[in-house]
């Protein structure tokens, strides 16, 4: 019973970058802008999360560095491609590129090389009055750090801007005919930047998780793959805040699988518990790729002085 | 005239990104002009900087192909590393059971090992795709973090070397050595199967029908099929052939340059060759002369770190931002 009430607690711990990730994809996607940059993003979140926090002492201005930054990439992915008209998986991997620098680059030009890691104190448990205190339940869902609640809060957030707002659908009509928005008098252009500009922000914050809760420090390449698995996990959720919110209780069962099993030993050796989320991950893309709704203009560019979309 | 008005945007996009490094370099307290003529020179000082530049070579233009091959038939192949990872261990495998036989026999076969087991870790994305319809993006990425724990399982199990700290094979056989030009410093024969693949994938694609095919199916898809081409089929080819290639690049860091498996060989040469083959924008013949650009400012940037202690991730930025800068040119060009 202790165990399987550890392990529900750490899923819902470990849901988070997941699930603030695939929202930021998901947000840029259904106004049709298809961000690849994620990991590079994920990783200069985390690189610069933890640098502020370092040095100013406080968790909240990282975090706050960590959503500017991701919000800055956002902003260039949006420029070169709604402006520019550029291609988005090739600009995607061009901001990918230079977060994977940036995020080394850093700490090595501000800390440079040191005996013991750097660490910051991480992110505190704030248990809910009242119900933390309710048995089996209280432990697994109200005894967590702030960015628990608050990827659960914005993932229903968003759920109720896009599927109960006037705004909303509008967003979503942008990623699913433009044309039509657009003739409509929706305004594609600023839709484009704000949707991109806020998913980078929640994508930059889901790295600095890493550092903030799981290491206290950060480390080269930390985010191992997360942000592709990400994507994964948006194509999964059918590109809708509700279903990637509880699709990332799934992507965080396989990695605390992963890495609790490999504690508690198994049989196998544990090069292949670490293979898991990454092959578990292909093997959902299989069952659910065929069925997946995805936006119709994911991944284009709208040119409003065309005829044809 | 055309060669000089086709350089010149790249020209502009490296002096461009260098200006930009270089605000950066001088904000954090560094002799730009030392750290540029570092980068830029080292490679032509001295003979070792050059053999450096051409050891360098091989892998990136091995994984700048690996990605434009595919790309060419309109795929993005982003598992190179991967892919690389599992012709190591390929080439490591047959090297290490094999060990006792002579080189004629041995060295083919490490080599072929690399190259086989590189595409079949291409060919499960194109299998993928081919049977499930599956973006082969993000399951050529997904793959590489397979492979990351697959070499290590290989480095810390029963091939391990137990006297090296870090997780490594034993040795190779002999036989399974590519031959040294030079004995010091060591500079082995891969260049010259690096240039001949460069060669032949220019011959390949530019100057044979299944060439033609791959091109026209990356140009496109619809109309490539309604001419009777397997557009499909040449999507798993592509792959399949990008793999073999990534496979190779494994294959002769283990059999020229570790002559074992080490875990962490893969280094970053598959980013550098995504640069790479998006600076050529997917061009095959190009890509033999951007990879030998950036090997230069690759030596330059170790030997900066080592003088002047200035990160090598500044050069990766660099390198980026000139990615970046070639992109940008092309939308000036289309105004």
């Amino acid at each position: 019973m202790d165990i399987l009430v550890n392990f529900l607690r750490l899923v819902l711990l470990s849901m988070v970058p997941f699930v603030l990730a695939g929202q930021g994809t998901m947000l840029g996607g259904r106004t049709g802008v298809f961000n690849v940059a994620q990991e590079g993003m994920m990783l200069v979140g985390a690189s610069l999360g933890f640098l502020v926090s370092y040095y100013s002492g406080s968790i909240f201005l990282g975090m706050v560095a960590a959503m500017l930054s991701g919000a800055l990439f956002g902003l260039a992915l949006a420029y070169f491609t709604t402006a520019l008209k550029m291609d988005q998986f090739v600009i995607g991997l061009a901001l990918f590129f230079i977060g994977v620098g940036l995020s080394t680059l850093l700490p090595k030009i501000i800390i440079g090389i040191t005996l013991t890691p750097p660490l910051i104190k991480t992110l505190p448990n704030l248990a809910i009055p009242l119900l933390s205190s309710i048995p089996v339940l209280g432990p697994i869902l109200f005894n967590h750090n702030i960015l628990v609640y608050a990827s659960v809060i914005i993932s229903v957030g968003l759920w109720y801007f896009l599927y109960r707002t006037q705004k909303g659908l509008e967003l979503r009509s942008v990623g699913e005919h433009p044309m039509t928005a657009d003739s409509l008098g929706v305004n594609t252009t600023k839709n484009r930047y704000w949707s991109t500009i806020i998913g980078g922000a929640l994508i930059g914050l889901s790295g600095a998780y890493l550092p903030m809760v799981y290491s206290g420090t950060f480390t080269e390449g930390m985010v191992m793959g997360r942000g592709w698995l990400a994507i994964a996990l948006t194509f999964f959720g059918g590109w809708s805040p509700l279903p990637i919110l509880f699709g990332s209780l799934f992507f965080s069962a396989v990695e605390v699988l992963a890495f609790r099993v490999q504690v508690i030993g198994s049989f196998l050796p544990y090069q292949f518990l670490q293979m898991l989320p990454y092959i578990a991950t292909i093997i959902v893309m299989i069952i659910t790729f065929k069925r997946a709704r995805v936006p119709a203009f994911l991944g284009l560019n709208y040119d409003r002085e065309k005829r044809s979309v | 005239m055309t060669i000089v008005k086709k350089a010149l945007p790249y020209f502009l996009a490296v002096v461009a990104s260098f200006i930009a490094a270089g605000i950066f370099i001088a904000l954090m307290g560094f002799d730009v002009f030392k750290a540029y003529s570092t980068i830029l020179f080292t490679s032509f000082r001295t003979p070792n900087g050059f053999i450096q530049t051409l050891l360098k070579f091989v892998p990136l233009v091995l994984q700048a192909l690996a990605f434009t091959i595919p790309l060419t038939a309109g795929k993005f192949n982003i598992g190179g590393e991967g892919q690389m990872i599992a012709g190591g261990i390929g080439a490591a495998v047959v090297g290490i059971l094999f060990s006792s036989l002579p080189a004629y026999l041995l060295l083919p076969l490490v080599i072929l090992g690399g190259i086989i087991a590189g595409a079949i870790w291409g060919l499960i994305p194109a299998w993928l795709l081919y049977k499930f319809n599956i973006n082969e993006i993000l399951t050529t990425v997904l793959l590489n973090f397979v492979a990351l724990a697959l070499i290590d399982y290989v480095c810390t199990g029963a091939l391990r070397d137990p006297g090296a700290g870090h997780p490594t094979t034993v040795a190779i056989g002999v036989g399974g050595w590519l031959p040294l030009f030079m004995k010091n410093p060591p500079f082995h024969a891969g260049i010259i199967i690096a240039i001949l693949v460069a060669i032949g994938v220019y011959i390949y694609t530019a100057r044979t029908t299944g060439g033609y095919e791959l091109i026209a199916t990356g140009a496109n898809p619809r109309a490539a099929g309604v001419f009777g081409i397997k557009v499909r089929r040449m999507f798993v080819l592509s792959l399949l052939l990008g793999g073999a290639i990534a496979g190779l690049s494994g294959a002769i860091e283990v059999a020229g340059v570790q002559h074992r498996l080490i875990e962490g060989m893969q280094s970053n040469y598959m980013v550098l060759g995504l640069i790479i083959g998006l600076i050529a924008k997917g061009d095959n013949r190009v890509v033999p002369f951007v990879a030998f650009a950036i090997a230069i400012l690759e030596v330059g940037a170790s030997a900066m770190q080592r003088t002047l202690m200035i990160p090598v991730e500044m050069v990766f930025i660099v390198e980026a931002l000139i990615l970046l800068f070639v992109l940008l040119s092309d939308v000036v060009r289309r105004k």
